[in-house]
């Protein structure tokens, strides 16, 4: 029985913003586990809704389409796990910044079948209209339009600093490694010859000491 | 929420709320070729993007010598490729809608991971307007403004997968400037080491008195 698990590492990288919704599909392998990860900073809030999706209108997902997910952070302690399940979701206010990876498997079938996956996963700014706002009249929608690009813009701005923050600290890293390249570079120097010296000295008293000199 | 993607080994992409169709920046390992699938809606859409190839320790090359990366419109014509790149940003106007696919092609054996964004976006015009009543001319400045923002956060994602992947190559400067200089010390000192014993080697009674 060929048994290849293979993780697919998809690595979602999603600054704070995110207005429009965004879910992805995909299809998994039975007997295999695909990945994604997303980039969520410290505090915020997020939320992910994750269903099978049914290639026959009407009627019902067949039982042997099953998929577990598992949810962890970075540092590896999980926040979601869910076994067996066609659809779910999960809401959780992430106290750690970094990778959050969100793992699907399904189990080996034989034959082995393509299960398409429909997984939305939010963060940030996009986790807070969730819920669909009705078009009561088109003054309202114009305004949750706003609101929506007023966060949108909010997020950029933050986006800016992170970016910012990140020159400045590369900026420092590059002087450090100058500096260190100039000083390590003299101290090679000085290495070279003392180690010469050293050679030299140690050999002319050994000889000295045999009576060849 | 329409969404029809078919994804193949990777990721599938997607979609909408309310005029635009826009994908997260993701990041997909490309072993030989990856496609990934967006639909659009409306033809006449600009669907701009970039991506970006976040390099692994390269040792010796100075650079991965780039990806391939070809827009296939829904008619099978090629819209857009890029041939040899590193990182790239695009833009055009869906000539059809329907689903595009967007390949990376990997020409050589070393997996490399790249990262993407792709946005559709969509600016109702007076077409649409006549059609559908609730629109009204500020709904159009509003998509204009949407559309404009988006754009700057596309550049902020692009900026941010090039910052990553220059942080990683200063870091991996930086390592190797210690490690590689640190290493050739002890070298250099265990050489002269060896030397210096092999020397003393030659010269000791036990070996053959002077036969050297």
């Amino acid at each position: 029985m060929k048994l290849q698990r293979f993780a697919l590492r998809i690595t979602l990288i999603i600054g704070l913003l995110s207005t429009i919704a965004q879910s992805i599909r995909f299809e998994l392998e039975s007997g295999h586990t695909k990945c994604i990860a997303e980039d969520i900073k410290s505090n915020s809030m997020t939320v992910g809704h994750y269903s099978i999706d049914n290639p026959n209108e009407g009627q019902p997902l067949p039982e042997s389409h099953r998929i577990t997910l598992r949810v962890t952070s970075a540092y590896g302690n999980s926040y979601h796990s869910s076994e067996n399940v066609q659809s779910g979701q999960f809401a959780f206010q992430a106290v750690e910044a970094g990778d959050y990876m969100a793992c699907f498997f399904a189990i080996d079938h034989q034959p082995p079948l393509k299960i398409s996956v429909e997984f939305d996963w939010r963060s940030g700014v996009a986790a807070k209209d969730w819920s669909n706002v009705a078009k009561k009249d088109s003054v309202d929608a114009m305004e949750y339009e706003l609101k929506k690009l007023a966060d949108t813009i909010t997020s950029i701005h933050e986006e800016m600093f992170y970016l910012r923050e990140r020159e400045r600290e590369m900026q420092e890293l590059n002087k450090v490694t100058n500096s260190r390249m100039a000083w390590l570079s003299v101290l090679s120097l000085f290495v070279c010859l003392s180690v010469a010296g050293m050679q030299i000295w140690h050999l002319k008293s050994f000889f000295e000491k045999k009576k060849l000199i | 929420m329409e969404t029809t993607m078919k994804a193949y080994a990777i990721l599938g992409l997607l979609v909408l709320s309310n005029f635009a169709g826009d994908v997260s920046a993701l990041s997909v390992t490309v072993n030989d070729v990856e496609c990934v699938y967006e639909y659009v809606l409306y033809e006449g859409d600009t669907v701009s993007g970039n991506f970006v190839v976040v390099d692994h320790d390269i040792f010796w090359s100075s650079d991965h010598p780039g990806i391939d990366f070809i827009v296939s419109s829904p008619g099978g014509n090629v819209v857009q490729t890029m041939k040899g790149t590193s990182g790239e940003k695009f833009e055009f106007k869906a000539p059809q809608s329907g689903m595009y696919k967007f390949c990376f092609h990997n020409p050589y054996s070393t997996p490399e991971t790249v990262s993407f964004y792709i946005h559709v976006g969509h600016i109702p015009n007076e077409h649409d307007l006549a059609k559908d009543e609730h629109l009204d001319p500020v709904n159009v400045k509003i998509a204009e403004l949407r559309e404009a923002l988006e754009s700057v956060t596309a550049e902020q994602k692009y900026l941010k997968a090039r910052d990553a992947r220059h942080r990683h190559t200063n870091e991996s400067t930086h390592k190797r400037v210690i490690f590689y200089t640190i290493a050739e010390y002890i070298l250099l000192a265990v050489a002269s080491g060896l030397q210096v014993v092999y020397i003393r080697r030659l010269f000791s009674k036990s070996v053959a008195y002077n036969r050297v």
